[in-house]
């Protein structure tokens, strides 16, 4: 009994046990609740969220969302909580393995502040108009809050950030209370939420321990993310780590991935340290839509129309400018602007997220709850079904209501780790070691390596041989002057949702004239199918949903598809980066799930089917020459 | 000495006693307005007593950590007597009443005053012990399994998959090394204890309801999951059982402050809806729905997580 309290100690202390010398005696006074899974060294899939807002954030109290830290780490741990309309919302497909509570850290805490009687905020002459039932009313009082943001001036009526510290003392200390290890992980962090003139620059700030600085540095400090990468340096060498999450970079109008810097220089070799430092991670899939790639960017990317959303945050804005708004483009310029100034300033890997302001990521299509309280918590109101004696032909939304129709049940975080603490999930993050995916919790591993290929990842050999001579997702490759790497890459479905289709890898390079080029490569196909050499794509498997029902064919697709790949197109004088994405078969979107419960016709404007897709981080190749 | 009253007020700003003497201060003057000794709220005289005044500047001295200056304390009395009149012709007008947020506000503070501070007195053990004995469900460890699976792959094998399930099960019952038998998968070949809850996420329903259904030792199957036939060897079990006091005091102890200030809020309304005979008119489609409301509402409780 004794060997096992120590055994246990050693597991979930390791940090406090070993760090700091100290007698595990003192620790053992309650008796384990529950033995902890030992490390698996060829590592587990873990499925999170790194970004979702509760009642703390301005907009979310004003969506009347009233769920604290505490409920959303309920909801996410299996809990049943309550919708801002009041219904339950609950995860069908059981509990995730870690979240990060990401209240947006300008006026953290304010609004409910404002609606706390007694409190000197609540003699803001407009407090009445900010907690309204009616949606209209409720998108004014955001908007006053939202337009105080594009300007990054701070409303001198909160000049006094007690309110802020204390919200963000509640949102550390809930992180703390409802963190289990080897079963359950919280992080701490926040929502950096910069958006010059609209254009978003938001990020989510994750840090690696269970304590943070006594307050973020926020947009209303700066809205330069070069400044927020810069603090984040400072405070590691005040002892806490931290990395920050891009997301909705296509709600960015070309602004997030640009090849100049702040002040309108060309990169420099600095700045592309200080990115790459601070910045290993881009959040892909969300609610708001995809920002991995888009149609106009990647033209012969047949499955790049996925979800697309081409608005401002907030707004109903166009976006204009897609490029340097969108990942696999930032990648691809990373190599150029590499190979100008010697460091690659975009070498993220790759995760999803839901940027839930429910307190309660919606990832299933078939119970979706969109994200934004009582805007968006009910069909009508989030375009899947006309008001009240309308129908599709005199009828088309507007607005908001036209913006959330775009949205999408999506996404989620996957990371590879030995075992389910704060200490290796936040590691995971850090090395990249991450996919992420539209909600389904698919499962795909990613490795390259030279002569890799001989012992396949479908063994638990050939994992621990891919470890051992190769590299995982988010790594780099260094090349050989002889000699093709191999690829090995494996993906497994969600128990509770489609089969597996294809997986596909997703190849950028520098030519030999220095431009960034991409194509995709079917490397894997289910149902035995075929690759045509010429298109590099599968034979269709013939997936076939019924709209109608949304019930789908049960015998097509796979529960497990996986290739050891070589580029046929390889050249190792040629740096490039490789990542694999994973389709489903095709599935009803959940604006169809929403029509048929009703029974009227799906949204004509909206797609019916989507297919849900797995991408994981990019394994760098660095050639020989460089 | 600038720093050090500096110093002080920071550390007065975090102190739980200053918070709770703040709060003291706010329903006293509160109770002050409402029942206090100055003139009632609809006379024509307004009298600010001595006692008011040295409220008022008491406040700031909470605040600021100083006396206010005389132009100070000359300035806030007269703002309290703007505040005073602007107050009684408010209410004098109605204007209070068809305000949803007021009408909320006044809500909130009432509920707030009539809040019992013991309800938040940490519970004593035998309190604790007994809200524990009485809540058992609630804290209930589930069961946790762990067990041993092979995988014949539908994708694989097909139909063919429940054939040669059969086959690999008898292998298995007459002693074949399970890693030499079924197809290799991303699923783990063995599972640590875990529930069933969690069985659920990776192998799908129906796997997780045969693999805690089933009784007795050794190789069972096939059953059937997403993936294809699994064959079954439950390795160990862990009872779900009660926890011990010790295991969850923190919890209980936040459950019983919350469940006791829930019963003083909901007995207060109860209480006050007694004052009342309320009659709802339902409009149609609703006109079903009970005409008296709930003579004592409950409210509901944060959520509890089921483990």
């Amino acid at each position: 009994m004794k060997r096992l309290a120590l055994a246990v100690c050693a597991a979930a202390l390791l940090a406090a046990c070993g760090g700091q010398g100290e007698a595990p005696a003192a620790q053992n006074e309650q008796p384990p609740v529950a033995e902890r899974p030992a490390a698996n060294p060829l590592k587990n899939a873990y499925f999170g969220d790194t970004h979702l807002h509760t009642r703390n954030s301005f907009d979310a109290y004003i969506f009347n969302v009233r769920a604290s830290p505490d409920e959303a780490y309920a909801f996410a741990k299996g809990g049943t909580i309550k919708h801002a309309l009041g219904f339950d919302m609950k995860l069908n497909s059981g509990p995730l393995d870690f979240l990060a509570v990401t209240d947006h850290s300008e006026y953290l805490g304010v609004l409910p502040a404002i609606d706390t009687p007694g409190d000197p905020y609540a003699a803001v002459p407009y407090a009445k108009d900010l907690f309204s039932k009616d949606p209209k009313q409720v998108n004014t009082a955001f908007r006053k809050f939202g337009d105080a943001l594009r300007t990054g001036k701070r409303m001198e009526e909160f000049a006094d950030l007690r309110t802020v510290k204390s919200a963000w003392h509640d949102i550390i200390e809930s992180a703390k209370k409802n963190y289990e290890p080897g079963k359950f992980t919280t992080l701490i962090g926040y929502e950096f939420t910069s958006a010059p003139e609209g254009r978003n620059l938001h990020r989510n700030v994750i840090f690696s321990g269970d304590s943070a600085p006594e307050l973020p540095f926020t947009a209303l400090e700066s809205q330069n993310p070069e400044e927020l990468w810069k603090w984040m340096d400072q405070q590691r060498t005040n002892g806490f780590e931290a990395l920050s999450i891009t997301h909705n970079g296509n709600g960015s109008d070309g602004t997030m991935y640009e090849r100049t810097m702040w002040n309108g220089q060309p990169v420099d070799r600095a700045w592309a340290e200080l990115r790459a430092r601070n910045e290993p991670l881009a959040e892909v899939t969300q609610v708001k839509g995809t920002s991995e790639t888009h149609p106009l960017l990647s033209p012969n990317d047949e499955f790049a129309g996925f979800e697309i959303m081409e608005w401002y945050i907030g707004s109903t804005t166009p976006v204009t400018k897609f490029d340097g708004g969108y990942v696999r483009k930032a990648l691809k310029d990373g190599l150029e602007l590499e190979a100008k100034v010697g460091v690659n300033p975009y070498k993220f890997g790759l995760i999803g997220s839901s940027d839930t302001h429910n307190a309660a990521g919606s990832y299933e299509e078939d119970s979706y709850h969109s994200k934004v309280g009582i805007q968006d918590g009910n069909p009508e109101r989030r375009g899947s079904a006309p008001p009240e004696g309308k129908t599709w032909a005199n009828y088309k939304p507007a607005d908001n209501t036209m913006r959330f129709s775009t949205w999408g049940a999506s996404g989620l975080a996957g990371v590879w780790a030995p075992e389910n603490t704060r200490e290796e999930i936040y590691a995971a993050l850090k090395r990249k070691e991450t996919f992420a995916t539209s909600g389904p919790r698919i499962r795909v591993r990613f490795f390259a390596g030279y002569g890799i290929g001989s012992s396949p990842i479908t063994t638990d050999e050939g994992v621990k041989n891919a470890y051992a001579n190769g590299v995982a997702m988010g790594a780099d490759l260094i090349g050989k002057a002889d000699g093709k790497p191999d690829f090995q890459v494996m993906a497994m479905r969600d128990a509770h949702s489609a089969p597996l289709q294809r997986i596909q890898v997703v190849k950028g390079w520098l030519d030999k004239n220095g431009k960034a080029q991409e194509k995709v490569f079917d490397v894997a196909c289910s149902d035995g199918g075929k690759i045509d050499a010429k298109t590099q794509r599968c034979s269709d498997n013939g997936a076939k949903v019924d709209v109608k029902t949304c019930a789908y064919d049960q015998d097509k697709g796979d529960a497990e598809i996986s290739a050891v790949w070589s580029d046929p197109e390889f050249d190792p004088k040629l740096n490039a980066f490789y990542y694999a994405r994973v389709l489903e078969n095709p599935t009803c979107r959940w604006s169809t799930w929403d029509a048929n419960r009703l029974g009227i016709e799906p949204n004509p404007d909206l797609e019916k089917t989507i297919q849900e897709r797995a991408y994981t981080s990019p394994i760098w190749f660095i050639s020989t020459k460089s | 000495m600038a720093s050090s009253v500096t110093g002080f007020l920071k550390r007065a700003i975090r102190e739980p006693l200053v918070h709770f003497l703040a709060i003291g201060a706010a329903l006293f003057v509160l109770n002050g307005l409402i029942n206090g000794p100055d003139e009632g709220p609809t006379g024509e005289t307004i009298t600010i007593s001595e006692g008011r005044v040295n409220q008022i500047a008491e406040s700031f001295i909470l605040l600021s950590g100083r006396l206010p200056t005389r132009e100070e304390v000359e300035s806030l009395v007269d703002d309290f007597v703007s505040e005073e009149v602007g107050y009684r012709e408010a209410v004098a007008m109605g204007i209070d009443a068809d305000d949803t947020i007021v009408r909320r506000r006044m809500r909130q503070k009432l509920e707030f005053l009539i809040e019992d501070g013991a309800a938040s007195d940490q519970p004593t053990q035998a309190e604790m012990q007994a809200w524990l004995d009485k809540h058992a469900d609630q804290y209930h460890l589930p069961e946790r399994r762990a067990f041993r699976q092979v995988l014949l792959s539908a994708d694989k094998r097909g139909a063919g998959a429940a054939r040669d399930a059969d086959a690999a099960l008898a292998s298995l019952r007459s002693g074949a090394d399970p890693a030499k038998l079924g197809d290799s998968s991303m699923l783990p070949a063995a599972a640590p204890l875990t529930t069933q809850e969690g069985v659920t996420g990776l192998f799908g329903t129906d796997f997780a309801a045969a693999a805690f259904a089933h009784q007795g030792e050794g190789w069972f199957g096939p059953v059937a999951s997403p993936y294809g036939q699994h064959l079954i060897n439950v390795s160990s079990i862990e009872q779900g059982r009660p926890v011990a006091l010790s295991e969850v005091a923190d919890r209980v102890s936040a459950d019983i402050v919350e469940s006791r200030r829930n019963e003083a809020r909901d007995a207060f309304h109860a209480r006050m809806r007694q004052r009342y005979h309320i009659r709802i008119e339902w409009p149609d489609p609703w006109k079903d729905l009970p005409a008296t409301p709930d003579p004592a509402p409950k409210t509901k409780s944060t959520p509890e997580v089921g483990e």
